[in-house]
C-alpha cells in the first residue's frame, strides 16, 4: 500500500514539472483529433452511421500533403513566407484528396446501400471493406514502411508557457486548425448549405419535402468531413511522417472525441478533441507509451457505457 | 378487488420537452379501457411507461397481477414486465418479417421459459414437451385469430388487417392479464375494423385478458370501450363512459382544435 | 439517336473504364513512396497477353475484360428475367433441394468427400493448409457466423476469442511463463474443454459490457477491444511470452488404456480431429437456429422492441451468442497452437478479424451451407495465391481484395452466395414495406 502511494506520489510530482509541455502537447493532437471528429460527426448527423472508413480519408490527406511538399521543396529549406504559402499548399492539397476520396467513399460504398433502405450492419461491413480496400492499396502503391514529410519550416521554440517551450510547430497546428474549424462552424450555422445539412439532420424526410435536395446534401456533408479529416491527416504527417496504417489510431480517438463531445453535435466534438488530447497527455506520466491507446479506448468505452450522449449531448437526440 | 393498474401522478420529460404530465389513472379487472386524444397528446407514452420502454421522472405506476405481490413497473425492463402479464401491440405493426407466422406467435409463446441452449442441442424429454405445448397453443391462438390458413407465410406477406390479428396472437401467447393496443384499427378497412372489434370483444370474454386500448377512431372506440380516459397536451381533461365524454364539453374543445374533428360526434 | 440513351450508354462506359482500371492497378505491379505514381502507371502501361492471342496494355486489356464481364452479367440477367425454362428449371431445382431426403443425401455426400480428400491431396502444402488455413477457417466462420448472422451483432474483434482459445492451450501445456494450475505438461486434449470454457468466458464478459451498446457502437467497441488483446499479449511479457511468444505447445496425444496415439508433424491426423468438431459445430448450431433460442435471436435482430415486449431478454440472448460463437473460435484456437506449436500475437490482427468476417458475407449471413462454403472457397483461394503468386502479388495485398470483395457483396448480394431463407425472407419484406417508427 505504502508503496503504492509512493509511485503515485512520484508520479504526480512528475505530472506537476511537466504539466505545460504536456498541456501544450494535448492541445495539439487533441486539435487534430477535433477536425477528424467532425467528420465523424457530421457524417453521423446526416446519415445516423459511424464513417469507418474516415480513417482512411485521414491517410489519403496525410499522403497528398506528403508528395506535394516533397514535390515542391525538394532539398531546401523553405522560412518565412515561402513556408507559410508551403503549409497553405499541404493543406489544400490534404483537405481536397480528402473531399475527393470522402464523396467518392459515399458514392461507391453508401449510396448503392441508401437507395435499397439496407439494414444498419450492410453500411458498417461496406465501409469496412472501403476502409480496407484503401489501406492495402495504399501499402501496395506507396510502400510498407514509414517516410518523414519535408518540413516546410524551420522548427524552433517561440515562445515559452511557465517555462515549456512551445514549438513553430505547435503554432501551426493551432492556427491552421482553428482557422478551419472557425470557418466550418460558420459555415454550418451560418449558410444555406449548413441549413440544409441541419434539416437534414433533424428530419430527412420533412428535409426532403420541403425541396432540401438530399443527395447533394449528403454529398457535401462528406466534403466538408473529407476536408477536414484529409487536412488534418497533413498536419499530423508534419510532425510524424506518413505510413499507409496511420488513419487507424488517430480516428479511433478522435472518434472517442466525437462521441465524447456528444455525437452529431460539431462544438462538442471540438471540446471532446481537447479533452481527450490533454487528458492523454497527461496519462504518459502514469502508463508506459504503449498503453496511452487503452486509455483512450476506456474513455470511450466508459462514455458509451454511462453517458452514451457525450458531454455536451446529442445535437438530435433520437431513440433509433 | 384492488384495480389492475394504478397510474399516479407519473410525469415524463425528454429533455425540456413534457411528454406526460402528472397523469393519475386506474383501469378495473376484466374492463375494456380506452384512452384518446389527439395527436401528440402523450398516448403513445403512456403506453410505452405502462411497458418499460420509457422511465417517468415522477409518479408510480402499479400492477397488480391476480395472484402475487402488486408490483411496481417503473425501473422495471420491458421483459420482466412481459413476464408480470402485461402484453402489447405497436402502432405500427412491429412484425419479425424473417419469421412465419406461426414462428412470430411461438416466440411469444416460449418467450417464458428459460433460455434453455443446452436443451436446444441435446433436445431432450423437456425440451420436445415444451415444444408440444407451444406448439399446441400457437396453433390455439392462430384458431382463435383466424389466422391458421396463414401459419405458413411470411409475416411481411399479411394485409394490414391479418397483422393487427397476428399481433394480438402473439401478444396473447405470452398468457397475459392485460393487452395493451396502440391504434389497432389503423390501416385497416371497414369490415376489418368490425372483426377486430369482434376480436378484441371476444379476447376480453373468452379468454378473460382486460384490455387497455388507444385509437384515433371514434366509431371504434365507442363502441368498445367500457370507460375512456382523454388526453391532450400530456394531461387527462377528462374521463368517463362514452355518453359521458361525448357530452363533455372540455373533449369537444379539444378535439374541434384539431383535425380530428369526426371525435365530436 | 435520342440524347439520353447516348448519355445513359457513355456513363456506363465510364463506370465500366473506371472500376476496369482500378482493377488494373489492384492487380498490377507495385509501386513505392518515393515515386508515387510508378505503380499506378506502370499497372496501366504494362504490355500484357490476352490468354497468349495478342498482346496490348493492361489499360486497354482490362477495359476489354470489363466490357465483356459486363455484358455477360447484363445477358445473363436477361435471360433470368425472360427466359420461362430457366424458371422452370430453378423451381424444380428448389423443390428437390428443399427436399430432406435430398439435403440429407448431399450433407452424407459432402461428409464421405471431405474424409476422402486427404487421400486425394498429397502435395505438403495443400495438406498443411487443408487443416490450419481452411478446416480452421471453417470453424472461425462457424462461429462469428453465430454472432452476425444468427443474432446480427457486428463484431470486429472476434479474433480475440481465436487467441484466448490458444493461449489457453498453451498456458494449460505449461507452454507460457505463466504457470499452469494443473502442474505443467499436459497434453493438448485436456486443453480443448479448458481453452473452450475460456473463450466462452470471454465472450460473457466482453459481452455483458458492450452488448448494452447500439449495433454501430458495438462495431467500434469490438475493435477496440481485439486490438487490446494484442496489445496485452505483446506487453505482458511475464504472462504471454510478449511479442516471441512460445514455441513449446505440445502436440496432441492419446492414452486411453490399450488406446496410444501421437499426433505429429503429419497434418491429416490434425485434419480428422477438427473434421469432426467442424460437425460437432455444425450440428450444434443449426440445432440452434432450429430452437427457441434461434427464433428469439432472429427476433433480437428484426425488432428489438418489439422481441422485449414479448418477454425476450435481449442481452441475455446477445451474451449468449457472444458465448456459443467463441466456443468455436475457442476451439480453432487450441487447433492452431497445437498443430503448429506455437504462437505469437502477431496471428491475431484486425485484419483476421476482417479476414473471419469476409468468409460469412461472402458465403452468407445466416446460412451455415453458406459460411462453410464461403470459408472454403476463399480460403483456398488465399493458399493458391500464396502457394503460387501471380507476378507482382504480395501476400499482404490479400486485403485489398477482402475490402474490395466486402463492398461489392453489400451492394449487389447483401445476403451472399447462399443467403439464409431468414435474411432472405426479410430482405424481401424490408423492399415491400417500410415500417415507420412510433
Amino acid at each position: 500500500m505504502h508503496g503504492f502511494l509512493s509511485y503515485l506520489n512520484a508520479h504526480f510530482h512528475a505530472l506537476r514539472l511537466e504539466f505545460w509541455g504536456l498541456f501544450i502537447g494535448g492541445i495539439g493532437s487533441g486539435i487534430i483529433y477535433a477536425m477528424v471528429a467532425i467528420g465523424y460527426t457530421m457524417v453521423y448527423g446526416v446519415l445516423r452511421l459511424i464513417n469507418f472508413a474516415h480513417s482512411e480519408i485521414f491517410m489519403t490527406g496525410a499522403f497528398a500533403g506528403y508528395f506535394t511538399l516533397n514535390y515542391l521543396i525538394g532539398s531546401s529549406s523553405p522560412t518565412g513566407f515561402s513556408s507559410i504559402l508551403l503549409i497553405i499548399v499541404g493543406i489544400l492539397a490534404g483537405g481536397i484528396t480528402g473531399s475527393f476520396f470522402a464523396v467518392v467513399l459515399e458514392r461507391v460504398a453508401y449510396r448503392p446501400l441508401r437507395i435499397r433502405k439496407a439494414p444498419k450492419i450492410a453500411y458498417l461491413i461496406s465501409a469496412i471493406g472501403a476502409s480496407y480496400f484503401l489501406l492495402n492499396l495504399a501499402a501496395k502503391e506507396f510502400g510498407r514502411i514509414g517516410r518523414g514529410i519535408a518540413q516546410p519550416y524551420q522548427n524552433h521554440t517561440v515562445f515559452t508557457i511557465f517555462g515549456a517551450p512551445v514549438e513553430m510547430y505547435n503554432i501551426i497546428i493551432f492556427v491552421a486548425a482553428g482557422i478551419m474549424l472557425i470557418i466550418v462552424d460558420r459555415l454550418v450555422s451560418k449558410t444555406k448549405l449548413g441549413r440544409s445539412i441541419r434539416s437534414v439532420a433533424q428530419d430527412s424526410e420533412t428535409a426532403s419535402l420541403m425541396g432540401v435536395d438530399i443527395d447533394r446534401t449528403i454529398a457535401m456533408t462528406f466534403v466538408i468531413g473529407g476536408f477536414l479529416g484529409g487536412a488534418a491527416g497533413f498536419l499530423y504527417a508534419l510532425n510524424v511522417g506518413v505510413l499507409y496504417s496511420m488513419g487507424f489510431t488517430p480516428a479511433l480517438k478522435a472518434f472517442t472525441a466525437a462521441v465524447l463531445g456528444g455525437i452529431g453535435n460539431l462544438r462538442g466534438a471540438v471540446i471532446g478533441g481537447l479533452i481527450l488530447g490533454v487528458t492523454e497527455s497527461f496519462t504518459v506520466v502514469f502508463f508506459s507509451g504503449a498503453y496511452t491507446d487503452v486509455v483512450a479506448f476506456a474513455i470511450l468505452v466508459l462514455v458509451l457505457m454511462f453517458r452514451p450522449t457525450g458531454i455536451l449531448g446529442e445535437l438530435i437526440g433520437r431513440s433509433a | 378487488m384492488t384495480n389492475l393498474f394504478e397510474v399516479s401522478n407519473i410525469t415524463l420529460r425528454f429533455g425540456g420537452v413534457v411528454s406526460l404530465s402528472n397523469v393519475s389513472l386506474y383501469q378495473k379487472r376484466g374492463e375494456i379501457l380506452a384512452v384518446i386524444g389527439p395527436n401528440g397528446a402523450g398516448k403513445t407514452s403512456l403506453f410505452n411507461s405502462l411497458t418499460g420502454v420509457y422511465q417517468p421522472q415522477e409518479g408510480s405506476i402499479t400492477f397488480n397481477p391476480k395472484e402475487g405481490e402488486p408490483i411496481s413497473i417503473i425501473g422495471k425492463k420491458p421483459h420482466v414486465i412481459s413476464h408480470t402479464g402485461v402484453a402489447r401491440t405497436f402502432q405500427a405493426s412491429r412484425m419479425f418479417n424473417a419469421l412465419t407466422t406461426f414462428e412470430n406467435v411461438k416466440i411469444g409463446a416460449e418467450s417464458h421459459k428459460g433460455i434453455g441452449a443446452i436443451g436446444a442441442i441435446l433436445r431432450g424429454p423437456a425440451t420436445r414437451k415444451d415444444e408440444k405445448y407451444s406448439d399446441a397453443r400457437t396453433w390455439d391462438l392462430l384458431d382463435f385469430v383466424g389466422l391458421r390458413a396463414k401459419a405458413n407465410y411470411i409475416a411481411s406477406s399479411l394485409s394490414y388487417g391479418e397483422r393487427r390479428r397476428l399481433e394480438i396472437a402473439r401478444g396473447l401467447a405470452t398468457n397475459p392479464e392485460v393487452l395493451l393496443l396502440d391504434e389497432p384499427a389503423a390501416g385497416t378497412n371497414p369490415s376489418e375494423k368490425l372483426e377486430l372489434t369482434d376480436l378484441i370483444r371476444k379476447v376480453r370474454d373468452q379468454m378473460g385478458v382486460s384490455i387497455l386500448l388507444i385509437e384515433h377512431d371514434m366509431k371504434l372506440v365507442m363502441s368498445l370501450a367500457e370507460r375512456l380516459y382523454v388526453l391532450n397536451f400530456g394531461s387527462v381533461i377528462a374521463e368517463g363512459t362514452p355518453d359521458e365524454i361525448r357530452a363533455n364539453q372540455n373533449v369537444v374543445d379539444a378535439y374541434l382544435g384539431t383535425t380530428t374533428a369526426e371525435g365530436a360526434n | 439517336m435520342n440524347l439520353p440513351f447516348i448519355k445513359k450508354l457513355s456513363t456506363k462506359a465510364l463506370i465500366i473504364l473506371i472500376s476496369s482500371e482500378l482493377a488494373a492497378v489492384v492487380t498490377g505491379p507495385p509501386g513505392n513512396g518515393d515515386t508515387p505514381w510508378v505503380g499506378f502507371h506502370d499497372s496501366i502501361t504494362q504490355k500484357a497477353s490476352f490468354f497468349g492471342l495478342f498482346v496490348t496494355g493492361r489499360w486497354a486489356l482490362f477495359y476489354a475484360i470489363g466490357i465483356i464481364s459486363y455484358l455477360a452479367v447484363h445477358f445473363f440477367k436477361k435471360l433470368n428475367s425472360n427466359n420461362s425454362a430457366m424458371d422452370s428449371l430453378r423451381s424444380q431445382y428448389s423443390s428437390v433441394a428443399k427436399n430432406k431426403y435430398f439435403k440429407l443425401a448431399a450433407v452424407l455426400v459432402i461428409g464421405v468427400l471431405a474424409i476422402l480428400l486427404p487421400t486425394v491431396i498429397t502435395d505438403p502444402f495443400w495438406r498443411e493448409a487443408m487443416v490450419s488455413q481452411i478446416a480452421v477457417f471453417v470453424l472461425l466462420a462457424l462461429g462469428l457466423n453465430v454472432v452476425v448472422g444468427f443474432a446480427g451483432l457486428l463484431d470486429l474483434g472476434f479474433v480475440a476469442f481465436y487467441a484466448v482459445g490458444a493461449y489457453a492451450t498453451a498456458w494449460c501445456t505449461g507452454a507460457l511463463p505463466m504457470p499452469p494450475i494443473f502442474g505443467s505438461h499436459v497434453n493438448p486434449f485436456f486443453a480443448i474443454p479448458i481453452a473452450i470454457i475460456l473463450a466462452m468466458v470471454a465472450g460473457v464478459i466482453l459481452g455483458i459490457p458492450t452488448l448494452r451498446l447500439r449495433g454501430d457502437y458495438l462495431a467500434i467497441v469490438t475493435l477496440g477491444f481485439g486490438e487490446i488483446i494484442t496489445l496485452f499479449a505483446n506487453n505482458l511479457t511475464g504472462i504471454t511470452g510478449g511479442a516471441q511468444g512460445t514455441e513449446q505447445v505440445p502436440h496432441f496425444s492419446l492414452h486411453i488404456g490399450p488406446l496410444k496415439y501421437i499426433w505429429g508433424l503429419d497434418p491429416v491426423p490434425y485434419y480428422y480431429l477438427v473434421i469432426g468438431f467442424v460437425i460437432l459445430f455444425i450440428f450444434i448450431f443449426y440445432s440452434l437456429e432450429h430452437s427457441r433460442v434461434g427464433r428469439a435471436w432472429t427476433a433480437i435482430r428484426e425488432d428489438e422492441v418489439a422481441a422485449e415486449s414479448l418477454g425476450i431478454n435481449p442481452l441475455k440472448y446477445k451474451v449468449m451468442a457472444f458465448a456459443i460463437g467463441a466456443a468455436s473460435a475457442g476451439f480453432a484456437g487450441v487447433m492452431t497452437a497445437a498443430q503448429s506449436n506455437f504462437l505469437t500475437p502477431a496471428t491475431f490482427t484486425l485484419a483476421l478479424s476482417i479476414n473471419i468476417l469476409v468468409l460469412v458475407i461472402f458465403g452468407g449471413m445466416g446460412s451455415i451451407f453458406g459460411v462453410v462454403f464461403g470459408a472454403i472457397v476463399i480460403q483456398t483461394i488465399t493458399m493458391y495465391l500464396i502457394h503460387t503468386p501471380p507476378a507482382g502479388y504480395q501476400p499482404p495485398d490479400l486485403y485489398i481484395y477482402i475490402g474490395a470483395l466486402l463492398v461489392i457483396m453489400m451492394i449487389f448480394r447483401p445476403g451472399g452466395l447462399f443467403p439464409a431463407r431468414r435474411r432472405q425472407r426479410a430482405d424481401v419484406a424490408t423492399s415491400s414495406l417500410e415500417n415507420s417508427n412510433d
